[in-house]
């Protein structure tokens, strides 16, 4: 066929499509922008002309009904506001995080292992976690008789200094024998959450490269009576330097067994 | 079957364009239906907020989430965070206009109310507001509806409507689901 001869026959396809088309786009502006907003308008108390001229962009939408201006007091539960910059360094280990770890060693450990499980493990900890409880310790979102006073004797360089070193030691090694047989209860808690209590699963945000607040703690190779202590504290309100009651919401959530099975979980089981 | 001839080809052309074009016409009416009969729409307020210094100042800090009366207007403000609301349950009265508020420090959230009109996404650097009037009473759900994580399906609170005589405000002008 030769090409005058297709287009022939292409041509009462070519109309109709067009037509098709701007009759929709003509369909949706009428009720998009005349109808529609009419409609809502009316329910909103805002008249016809009013409503369209929001709708197609003229006047500004909002807010239909104006907020009064906040008076209300800050209560931040921590002062740490993350930036790209503060993230960036807390990932480069340091000669002088090592000197500030110095002064860490008769509680955590020589390596960041503690020697008292009722002390945390820092070693492998993430930097990112361990840098927002030494701030909180210093502006006194956290309290800890011994750790306050250390961490306001740290300027913001060292904190950032010391949070890199201990994120860059290796964690501690556990002993995959001492693994204690888990409830399948635990494991779906840790694994898969309660919806029905709307407790999210521990591993949601505490798993290994979870995604969930960037500040979250990795828990797997900490100590069992550390980890049990910081949940009863959330659950009583004795700890609440957690943005948004995340932790003090799940935990009051627990009852005491599972605290306990969740903190031993933790503490023996490899790879969480 | 198998399209032997140039008029097999169009004809099976015709049916399945006849099927996408009924089945996008029935979802475009649901939705002018959702529109015109439910009055679901979608929030014109645009307003925003720094996602990174939400807890620190302002109208988000932990200590000023919830319901809260202030003379004739009644606010409830809620924060969607990784993967919990907070406050986990809010009280509403039924019959008078309220306004919801949300904001979230990490990802995209979203949200409904069921039953409601109420129906908004939560976005970082933005703050939701949604006007509505409850009419029914009781608990209802509200879930996130936008995936966020790990912990979405977790996700979710309550927002209890109670009659307008049992809607009573503190001294502060607060109500919680606790005092009740």
């Amino acid at each position: 066929m030769k090409p005058a001869e297709l287009r022939e026959i292409d041509r009462p396809w070519r109309i109709w499509a067009s037509i098709i088309i701007v009759s929709i786009l003509a369909f949706s502006v009428v009720f998009g922008f005349l109808i529609l907003p009419i409609v809502q308008g009316r329910a909103a108390g805002l008249d016809a002309f009013t409503a369209i001229c929001r709708a197609v962009g003229i006047l500004p939408g909002s807010p239909a009904v104006r907020q009064p201006t906040s008076e209300a007091k800050a209560q931040p539960t921590t002062q740490v506001a993350w930036s790209t910059d503060l993230i960036r360094s807390l990932g480069q280990s340091t000669p002088a995080g090592a000197e500030v770890a110095q002064a860490c060693v008769a509680c955590h450990g020589e390596r960041g292992i503690a020697a008292d499980p009722q002390n945390p493990n820092l070693a492998g900890q993430s930097g990112v976690a361990i840098y927002k409880q030494l701030h909180d310790y210093k502006s006194g979102s956290r309290v800890h008789e011994v750790m306050n006073g250390i961490a306001q004797g740290l300027d913001g360089r060292q904190i950032i200094d010391v949070a890199a070193h201990f994120a860059a030691s290796p964690r501690r090694d556990l002993d995959p024998t001492t693994a204690e047989v888990v409830d399948e209860d635990i494991v779906r808690l840790v694994e898969r959450g309660d919806p029905a209590r709307g407790l999210p699963a521990c591993n949601s945000c505490h798993g290994f490269n979870a995604g969930g607040p960037m500040e979250t703690p990795t828990l797997s190779h900490q100590n069992r009576e550390y980890l049990a202590r910081q949940l009863h504290a959330f659950r009583s309100d004795g700890r609440r330097n957690d943005i948004y009651t995340r932790m003090r919401s799940v935990a009051a959530k627990l009852t005491d067994r599972e605290i306990d099975k969740l903190a031993n979980f933790y503490a023996t089981t490899l790879s969480y | 079957m198998r399209a032997d001839t140039e008029q097999d080809i169009l004809k099976t052309e015709l049916w399945w364009t006849a099927l996408v074009t009924a089945v996008v016409t029935a979802i475009m009416l649901a939705i002018i239906y959702a529109g015109l009969v439910h009055h679901i729409n979608p929030p014109s307020n645009i307003e925003t907020v720094d996602p990174k210094t939400l807890h620190l100042t302002g109208e988000f800090t932990e200590g000023n989430l919830g319901t809260r009366v202030d003379g004739s207007q009644i606010t409830s403000r809620i924060v969607a965070t990784q993967f919990a609301f907070q406050p986990q349950c809010i009280v509403m009265p039924a019959n008078r206009t309220v306004t919801l508020r949300f904001a979230t420090p990490d990802v995209i959230h979203g949200i409904l109310v069921t039953g409601t009109n109420v129906n908004t996404m939560i976005i970082p650097g933005y703050v939701s507001q949604v006007h509505t009037v409850f009419t029914k009473t009781g608990d209802l759900l509200m879930p996130c509806h936008e995936f966020c994580g790990l912990g979405h399906s977790q996700m979710w609170a309550t927002v209890r409507v109670v009659p307008e005589d049992e809607f009573k405000p503190g001294p502060d002008g607060r109500v919680t689901c606790d005092a009740r």
